[in-house]
């Protein structure tokens, strides 16, 4: 039995479409409990709804574009099928999973990529992949009520210090990201400055022309440009 | 459209908690436990349809050497990443990954849309709505991706699919750094080189992320504590 054939059969979409299902029915549940908390108790309207989620969608285009570019890599090496059975609601990156792939060639006494990958070789992949997993949802199952009570205990209901905590991991978040990427020089160095000083100058503007909705599309534009600026500098140099 | 006029007032804690938080730990909870119970479901698939199961040496193998790379992420990620988007958008994230390309930047435009200031109850019910919407977005461009196999990435002229997998996600990063750098300018350079020194010493990253966030999360403390220094009210 062809490994390739049975990587695209219909049992490996099923199982996609299941573990989708999840992942949409609680991103669905939890859209219209904020919507509906922040309608009746925060004073807000179906048109300031709408604006977040559109500004959010903006936000959601490029990033999974190129998850998807990147996502052929995994097509390619492996299927169609198992590509969405792990990205569709996996929790692993592309990368990730190309990794676990190599790694279950390695258990198994094979080479990823090679022709020695068989049957065996996958059956390890499917299962090393998404088992391994389980310690992100498992955990968060357990574990987030906890996440909350440290918060509020370090914070202690103090407003002003719950933004200092969340601006400055945020900042250290994106700080690591960027600094990691800086290092690295040349058309990625001025993607990432690029970005920054893009999105910081859009964020700005939006409040001194008085267009809010420019938020809206502030991170999304400064994306795209950046990349492009980026692309035309390492084409430059 | 900021949502939020002059004078925040924030949800009842009480009402937020009733209608708010206890149903998202209900569903946060057993979703969770589903999606985790469903990753069982390819393995058992195909042993049940095509009698294949993996052996369990190359299991115990494999799953060593994925460990050792999945385990420190398992803790530093919701910690890390929690006070930027609260219960419902860990729950969602540690569904669905993709938290710091995708859904980060999702919850902060989100923030930034309505001017909400960081770490309220509000705040939390916004990065919510922007993280669902990244997950359906998400869900419906990976579908389509893997349907269509090739054919999406051959519309695209070569030098703009390698401008993606190349320039994209540090173009994310800075665009996202320099959104919050608006909204903590003093925290901004001192972030980068808290992360940059460990970076440069070759850290791993599951060192290199907490000290990243703890170490910004320790210089705004003392700048609180010290000299009153907290972020201006209402999202930039």
């Amino acid at each position: 039995m062809d490994w390739k054939v049975v990587a695209n059969a219909p049992w490996i979409w099923i199982a996609g479409f299941i573990q989708a299902g999840i992942g949409i029915f609680q991103a669905w549940y939890f859209l219209r409990l904020g919507s509906r908390i922040l309608e009746k108790h925060g004073g807000y309207t179906r048109k300031d709804i709408g604006a977040i989620a559109r500004g959010a969608l903006i936000t959601a285009i490029g990033p999974i574009l190129a998850e998807i570019f990147v996502m052929m890599a995994l097509v390619i090496a492996i299927s169609a099928g198992y590509t969405w059975q792990r990205e569709g609601v996996g929790v692993g990156s592309v990368f990730t999973e190309l990794v676990q792939a190599s790694n279950s060639a390695i258990g198994a006494g094979q080479e990823f990529g090679t022709d020695s990958f068989n049957m065996v070789g996958f059956a390890t992949a499917v299962f090393v992949a998404n088992i391994s997993c389980i310690g992100w949802s498992l955990g968060a199952a357990l574990f987030t009520p906890y996440l909350g009570k440290a918060r509020e205990r370090i914070a202690r209901g103090d407003i002003r210090f719950l933004a200092v905590i969340t601006v400055c991991s945020t900042l250290g978040i994106f700080g690591y990201y960027a600094a990691n990427e800086m290092k690295k020089g040349g058309g990625k160095l001025v993607a990432v400055i690029a970005g920054a000083v893009i999105s910081a100058f859009l964020f700005k503007l939006a409040d001194w022309i008085k267009r809010p909705r420019l938020k809206e599309w502030a991170l999304g534009i400064a994306m795209f440009a950046a990349m492009y600026i980026a692309h035309l500098f390492a084409g430059a140099s | 459209m900021a949502a939020e006029k002059k004078g925040f007032v924030d949800i009842e804690p009480k009402v937020f908690e009733d209608e708010y938080v206890k149903p998202v730990h209900k569903v946060g909870f057993w979703t969770c436990l589903g999606i985790s119970v469903a990753m069982f479901v390819p393995p058992l698939l195909l042993y049940l349809i095509y009698g294949v199961f993996a052996p369990w040496e190359a299991i115990g193998a494999g799953m060593a050497l994925a460990l050792t790379y999945a385990v420190p992420f398992f803790f530093i990620e919701p910690i890390s990443y929690y006070p930027v988007y609260g219960d419902a958008g860990n729950y969602m994230s540690m569904t669905t990954g993709n938290v710091s390309n995708l859904r980060l930047p999702c919850a902060a435009v989100a923030q930034a849309v309505a001017g909400v200031p960081e770490g309220t109850r509000k705040g939390a019910a916004i990065a919510a709505i922007g993280i669902a919407v990244s997950v359906l977005a998400g869900v419906t461009g990976v579908f389509i991706g893997s349907l269509t196999g090739g054919w999406i990435t051959a519309q695209f002229p070569g030098w703009l699919t390698e401008a993606f997998k190349q320039y994209l996600l540090p173009a994310v990063w800075g665009a996202v750094f320099g959104q919050f750098a608006l909204r903590g300018p003093v925290y901004a350079l001192p972030a980068l080189i808290i992360a940059g020194i460990p970076l440069m010493l070759g850290l791993k990253a599951y060192f290199t992320i907490p000290i990243a966030v703890f170490g910004t999360i320790l210089l705004g403390w003392a700048l609180y504590k010290w000299r009153n220094i907290a972020p201006s009210e209402g999202g930039d």
